[in-house]
């Protein structure tokens, strides 16, 4: 194996133990979690990292920073995984019927692409956000309206390419129907690159989902969700640190397993990716 | 060329015009507009006269029809809170977001390019591995929280520099490196790999096999071959800068167009929300004409194909 690869490797098993812990966290936040994540005490404010029972310390309710630093991956890798699946499915079906049909919907399709895509992703999730309605649901639905033009980009430009390859011209040249060549030739050779879109969209969608609940939308308190933490973290800069500092941790270091994760995909799924 | 222009001008207006239609439609299609244009806390019999004034009793194609021909003239309405002119309130914070964008950019570039241009002409070196790994880390940390922790440290620990706000040179320290860290993280991986390509091709080869310097084999011959994906990147970029420049701004409280849009947002401003996603649509389309209209510079083959 060459330095390249073996250093390739060591960065995509780092990004997977990142991820696998942020799972781990998710899953297991009920378990792992010393205190409700949500119950105040405050007789136990604001106490600093290290304290008995509080090892992450507590925020100014008194709530647990360790545990709402757990069951706030839960909302992060919850709302990741239903955004990323929806404009998969949602921008793959798009992307599939644009490219194999054709024809004026499939121009409309992409000048559509082109106009949403003349609108930094950010500000349009967080304009759909605060038009639609805060909570759980909306900010991922908020979030997929944003984000399928690039998969359906993607998978159009697939499509496109494989549609001209012979195992495709043959298989129509045999007779074999439209909708079994779409499913039985073309959706396999896509399917590649719908996973490696994903895997990149999903460290984004956790980002802009904190960064959404930052700024006051998507996700409201008392969730203890990662952005909505930094938030609050904000008013008690001054004498309490770590409420910004875990919480924001904790969100750097799965969007870097996450992220490490999916250029390690690319590079096994795709070559032609590499960067 | 000057059919290509007018062409993607007119590609431009289209653009803006539909976002516009796009925004005007989901204001109303999720339900009583009324209710997005006012506080949460009115009286009832205050909706409705609201509604009327506002002329959301009218059949929707006249609502539209007045939108658009005000939109044509620049007329995006009031400021339900500020009660001044949507459009000249959103031009009047357009240069601070401008200033506070181009600075970011300066900084991305001069970091960026460097450390890519020197990661991969000492491929595997230690300078590599650091440059590298520090932007793989600054891809991953969000801008918030690195504009958090940077308060912390250098206003609240430190007292050097000022925690948000606009004034001096100090107070574009801290915004600028959060708007930069993200961008000048991608800048430095793709301006490393596309180098690494350039490398590869034969008049590089040739180049060195005629024996010339080595800096001008990387100076002359890789780097403007090497320059289009990271122009086409660094433009998509520019514009993603706008976004970047919400939540930036709002963070250091920098009287920008990003913080006057998380604002109307949050007051339910949409007269103001409407003329800002006009304002950064123009914005975004314009350097993405500029962003193409370099490629014709930096490579003469694709003039061909921007002809036809």
């Amino acid at each position: 194996m060459s330095g390249a690869a073996l250093r390739r490797n060591g960065l995509g098993f780092l990004g997977l133990t990142l991820a696998a812990l942020a799972v781990l966290a998710a899953l297991a936040a009920p378990v792992l979690a010393p205190h409700d994540p949500v119950k105040a005490d405050l007789s136990q404010g604001l106490k600093p990292p290290g304290s008995p029972g509080h090892p992450l310390g507590t925020d100014q309710l008194g709530r647990d920073t360790l545990s709402r630093v757990l069951y706030g991956a839960r909302v992060a890798l919850f709302i990741g995984l239903c955004t990323v699946l929806l404009t998969a499915i949602v921008g793959g079906i798009l992307g599939l019927l644009a490219g194999f049909f054709g024809g004026w919907p499939g121009q409309a399709l992409m000048r559509l692409c082109d106009v949403q895509l003349s609108f930094p992703f950010i500000l349009l999730a967080l304009t759909i956000n605060a038009i639609v309605g805060l909570g759980l649901r909306n900010i991922s639905i908020s979030l997929a309206a944003a984000g399928w033009v690039a998969d359906a980009r993607v998978v159009r430009g697939e499509v496109l390419s494989v549609k001209q390859r012979d195992y495709v011209q043959a298989a129509a040249a045999l007779g074999t129907g439209r909708a079994r060549i779409l499913f039985r030739h073309v959706l396999p050779n896509v399917a590649p690159s719908i996973i490696i879109v994903a895997s990149l969209q999903f460290s984004q969608f956790i980002v802009a989902e904190a960064a959404i609940s930052f700024l006051g939308f998507g996700v409201q308190p008392p969730t203890p969700a990662w952005g909505s933490m930094l938030s609050e973290s904000r008013d008690f800069l001054y004498i309490a640190w770590w409420l910004a500092a875990f919480p924001g941790a904790a969100l750097a270091l799965t969007a870097l397993g996450v992220n490490l994760v999916g250029d390690w995909l690319r590079d096994v799924l795709d070559p032609k990716f590499r960067v | 060329m000057r059919a290509y222009l007018l062409s993607r001008l007119a590609q431009t207006a289209l653009v803006v015009f539909l976002s516009l239609t796009a925004v005007f439609f989901l204001v109303r299609l999720s339900g009583d507009p009324v209710l997005l244009f006012l506080p949460m806390d009115i009286q009832a019999k205050d909706v409705n006269e609201f509604r009327q004034r506002l002329g959301f009793n009218d059949p929707l194609p006249v609502q539209y029809a007045r939108f658009v021909s005000g939109a044509v003239r620049g007329d995006f309405g009031e400021s339900l809170r500020y009660r001044r002119d949507a459009l000249r309130l959103v031009l009047e914070r357009l240069p601070a977001t401008l200033e506070l964008g181009v600075t970011a950019l300066l900084l991305t570039f001069c970091l960026a390019i460097p450390v890519g241009i020197f990661s991969a002409t000492r491929r595997g070196s230690l300078f590599d591995y650091v440059g590298m790994g520090a932007a793989v880390l600054g891809q991953a940390i969000p801008g918030f929280w690195l504009g958090l922790m940077l308060i912390y440290f250098f206003s609240v620990r430190l007292g050097w520099l000022p925690t948000g706000g606009i004034g001096g040179p100090a107070h574009f320290v801290m915004p600028c490196v959060v708007l930069a860290s993200f961008y000048a993280a991608r800048i430095a991986r793709l301006t490393r790999s596309s180098v690494l390509d350039t490398l590869n091709e034969e008049y590089v080869l040739t180049a060195r096999a005629k024996g010339l310097a080595e800096w001008i084999v990387i100076g002359k011959h890789t780097l403007k071959n090497s320059a289009i994906p990271i122009v086409t990147l660094a433009g998509l970029e520019t514009g993603q800068l706008l976004g970047g420049a919400v939540i930036t701004e709002t963070i250091f409280a920098w009287p920008g167009l990003g913080r006057l849009t998380v604002q109307a947002l949050q007051n339910r401003d949409f007269p103001v929300v409407l003329a800002a996603v006009f304002v950064i649509s123009v914005t975004y389309t314009l350097i993405n004409l500029a962003v193409d209209l370099l490629y014709g510079w930096l490579d003469p083959r694709t003039r061909r194909e921007v002809a036809v």
